[in-house]
């Protein structure tokens, strides 16, 4: 068998005989780098917003527009039995780490003298009887979550735009931003937020915003048997949270801070924060 | 004309400069922050479409379970949703459609969760003291020997 004859490539001739290029000069290649940073900046500003748009086609909630809305929480302490379908739900939907709380219920036991608030592991498991060393003459449990705010403590305090509040009225933390700095989790008079153990990040209550933009209701509200937990759009008319902001004697918590609540309460008693 | 040459080099300078930091910029800035205001815009659609919900509320049971859905919506559990008891949908049935069968507390303490008297409940809310409520020794008595759970009125 013939072998075919092996060479090394041939390098042509013109390129290796080709006297040196007139002009490699600082101003030349000053203004070669103009040319390719100016090029560089096009393709920039240009390439990745071109995929932007083809990539938010795909996803679900296109057809949603956050002006439209303006979403509210009601709830109605005299209804709350304290079963704590709301905080599982809450856990299950959300993947709550365990021992942190999106949302929460509080049992307070009253006295003329004194005020005993007990929420034994969020109110997760429901409640058992309790036993105080006072004369109680009232009871009741008050659920609590983010209150989301209109003039929110916790997002003027963020310092690198993690925190935000939407057209819709919903506070968000953006976890790809969030450095877990933790200065809202002290900055919210409500406790509503915490450093998740798995992302080192800021967690809340965000109303189910995967749910609620898909014209669901947040997971604790569509569990809640006994209608305690009720959700609306301030922007129907008819909307029954609407209504009962509208018509009925609401309140809401720590109101003396002026954080504008969004989220409104039903016979609220006054040991309530 | 000689004069001329540094105001010309000081320029270019300067553009490049310019040139870096706009570069730069977009690197560093994320591409919708600032849109509406200090925060990344992008991450709205990410928490629209964060994950699967995983409560679907009744009406997707009522699709397979249509007797347990028509004696809860009949009797005084109709304002309970499925979902409370049996856990969440998404639980029970996987994105790619396979079926996994929930597990049921049928014990004593599921019911208790709602209907054990403790302070705090509202007065009119059906609460029971368990002593009181079965005649004879408590031990080994499941509210489902006598009760339905999708219709508990005896």
């Amino acid at each position: 068998m013939e072998k075919p004859p092996r060479s090394l490539p041939v390098v042509p001739d013109e390129h290796a005989s080709a006297p040196p290029e007139p002009g490699h000069g600082r101003r030349e290649f000053l203004a070669n780098v103009l040319r390719l940073s100016g090029g560089a900046l096009v393709f920039l500003a240009g390439g990745p917003a071109a995929e932007a748009g083809g990539a938010s086609g795909k996803e679900a909630g296109e057809a949603y527009h956050w002006d439209e809305h303006s979403y509210a929480y009601l709830v109605d302490t005299s209804k709350c039995i304290g079963c704590g379908s709301c905080v599982r739900a809450c856990a299950a939907e959300n993947q709550v780490p365990d021992g942190f709380f999106r949302t929460w219920v509080e049992r307070y036991v009253v006295g003329m003298e004194r005020t005993h608030v007990d929420s034994p592991n969020g109110g997760k498991d429901g409640f058992g009887p309790i036993q105080v060393d006072f004369v109680g003459t009232k009871s009741f449990f008050v659920p609590k979550l983010c209150n989301h705010c209109r003039a929110t403590p916790c997002i003027q305090v963020c310092p690198v735009g993690a925190s935000y509040r939407t057209h819709d009225g919903v506070v968000l933390v953006d976890a790809e931003r969030c450095i877990g700095c933790a200065y809202c989790v002290q900055a919210c008079p409500y406790g509503s937020r915490f450093l998740s153990p798995l992302t080192h990040t800021a967690e809340k209550c965000t109303w189910c915003y995967h749910r609620i933009t898909k014209g669901l209701r947040p997971a604790c509200v569509e569990v809640c048997p006994t209608g305690t937990r009720q959700f609306g759009d301030l922007k129907r008319p008819n909307d029954p949270v609407r209504l009962a902001i509208e018509h009925d004697r609401i309140g809401v918590l720590q109101a003396h801070l002026r954080t504008e609540p969004n989220c409104y309460y039903l016979h609220l008693d006054k040991e309530v924060r | 004309m000689e004069h001329a040459r540094h105001v010309v080099r000081v320029v270019l300078l300067v553009m490049v400069v310019l040139a870096v930091a706009f570069l730069a910029r977009g690197f560093l800035v994320p591409r919708s922050y600032g849109m509406y205001g200090p925060y990344r815009y992008d991450n709205v659609r990410e928490q629209m479409n964060v994950r699967r919900p995983a409560h679907a509320g009744p009406a997707a049971c009522e699709q397979c379970h249509p007797d347990e859905a028509t004696a809860r919506k009949a009797g005084v559990h109709r304002n309970v949703s499925c979902e409370v008891c049996h856990g969440p949908f998404a639980a029970h049935v996987k994105e790619d459609g396979s079926v996994v069968t929930p597990t049921v507390d049928r014990s004593y303490t599921l019911c208790a969760r709602c209907h054990r008297k403790v302070d705090g409940r509202p007065a009119g809310f059906p609460q029971v003291v368990l002593e009181e409520h079965v005649s004879g020794p408590v031990e080994g008595k499941v509210c489902l020997g006598c009760h339905n759970p999708h219709s508990p009125k005896l």
